[in-house]
């Protein structure tokens, strides 16, 4: 029951992001993908900035006491668009695509598995394997229809 | 970070170079960037239990921005109009960042990497498909094919076959 509220947050949450993909990608075109990520990343930071001020509650550890690795969150964040942005009009938009899923599925899995990076561990389960067998079939066909697109 | 699916679309194909070598050299590059997002879900769940889901999400955006600020600043000038010039709802993206990194730090704890990432996936596959479909925000619009709804379909299902397995 709580899953399924947490998995149709999550659902929304991509939608709204695939929403910002779609915005930003006019204004890239228009003043450049550098520009375009400062705005998004500012504006990001403003706003959480401003719910910190009034909804967070106290904290007994902030982000000054955590080991340092935990704050590098971000380094992959614009590497991954740095990469996309070299990549993209190099190796095609369909490929590029499908190359992240894998990327971004297969060590998704690991980390469950292995409980990396202070996560509780999910173990690779028979259901696990069989979905990751639905997505790769779905990529074929997501490839498949954008290079016909294309 | 959080432009994925279809904001690779996006980016203007410029003058596509099918150089075997390049992309053979390209691709392991991009399947590392790719596994960079999850790590990064990774580090944010933790994270965000102990100091706090909004901190967590502030670390992202302060890091983020201050990277890219550097960025921008040291590339030089850039032709092309000032965010001021621009219709106004190209702007209103930025806004809805952080729900999404808002929402990879309450979750991630909580269901696992893979099903969040898949639950990611299926949103994104699913709003851009309707994105295309009718034409919203200024997309071109065009009629989606049955290969994409099969893809939608089959990753809701494996959705549904991992959100079943560990319950």
């Amino acid at each position: 029951m709580s899953l399924f509220l947490l998995l149709l947050v999550v659902v929304g949450a991509g939608a709204v992001l695939s929403v910002q993909a779609a915005i930003n990608g006019k204004l890239g075109q228009s003043v450049g993908v550098l520009r375009s990520s400062l705005l998004t990343f500012v504006v990001g930071a403003v706003i959480t900035a401003l719910l910190i001020v009034f909804f967070e509650p106290a904290q007994a550890v902030s982000l000054m006491d955590v080991p340092k690795w935990q704050l590098s969150g971000a380094l992959f964040g614009v590497t991954y668009m740095l990469v996309m942005v070299g990549a993209v009009p190099r190796i095609g938009a369909a490929v590029a695509t499908v190359a992240v899923i894998v990327g971004q599925l297969g060590m998704g899995m690991l980390i469950d598995n292995f409980g990396w990076l202070g996560n509780p561990a999910i173990e690779l389960s028979g259901s696990r394997m069989l979905a990751m067998a639905c997505l790769a079939l779905a990529l074929v066909f997501m490839y498949r229809s954008s290079t016909r697109d294309a | 970070m959080m432009q994925n699916t279809s904001s690779i679309k996006a980016v203007p194909a410029a003058t596509p170079v099918p150089r075997p070598g390049v992309r053979l050299l390209l691709l392991p590059l991009v399947i590392l960037a790719g596994m960079g997002l999850s790590v990064e879900a990774g580090v944010l769940g933790p994270l965000g239990e102990q100091v706090g889901h909004l901190w967590a999400t502030l670390s992202i955006f302060g890091v983020g921005s201050a990277i890219l600020f550097l960025f921008t600043l040291l590339s030089g000038p850039r032709p092309g109009p000032a965010l001021s010039d621009l219709p106004r709802w190209q702007l209103m993206g930025s806004f809805l960042g952080p729900v999404y990194v808002v929402v990879l730090t309450l979750v991630t704890p909580m269901i696992g990497i893979a099903m969040t990432m898949i639950a990611i996936l299926c949103g994104q596959v699913g709003k851009s498909v309707l994105i295309d479909h009718f034409g919203w925000f200024g997309a071109t619009r065009k009629p989606v094919n049955t290969e994409r709804w099969i893809a939608l379909a089959l990753i809701v299902v494996a959705l549904v076959l991992i959100a079943r397995g560990d319950a």
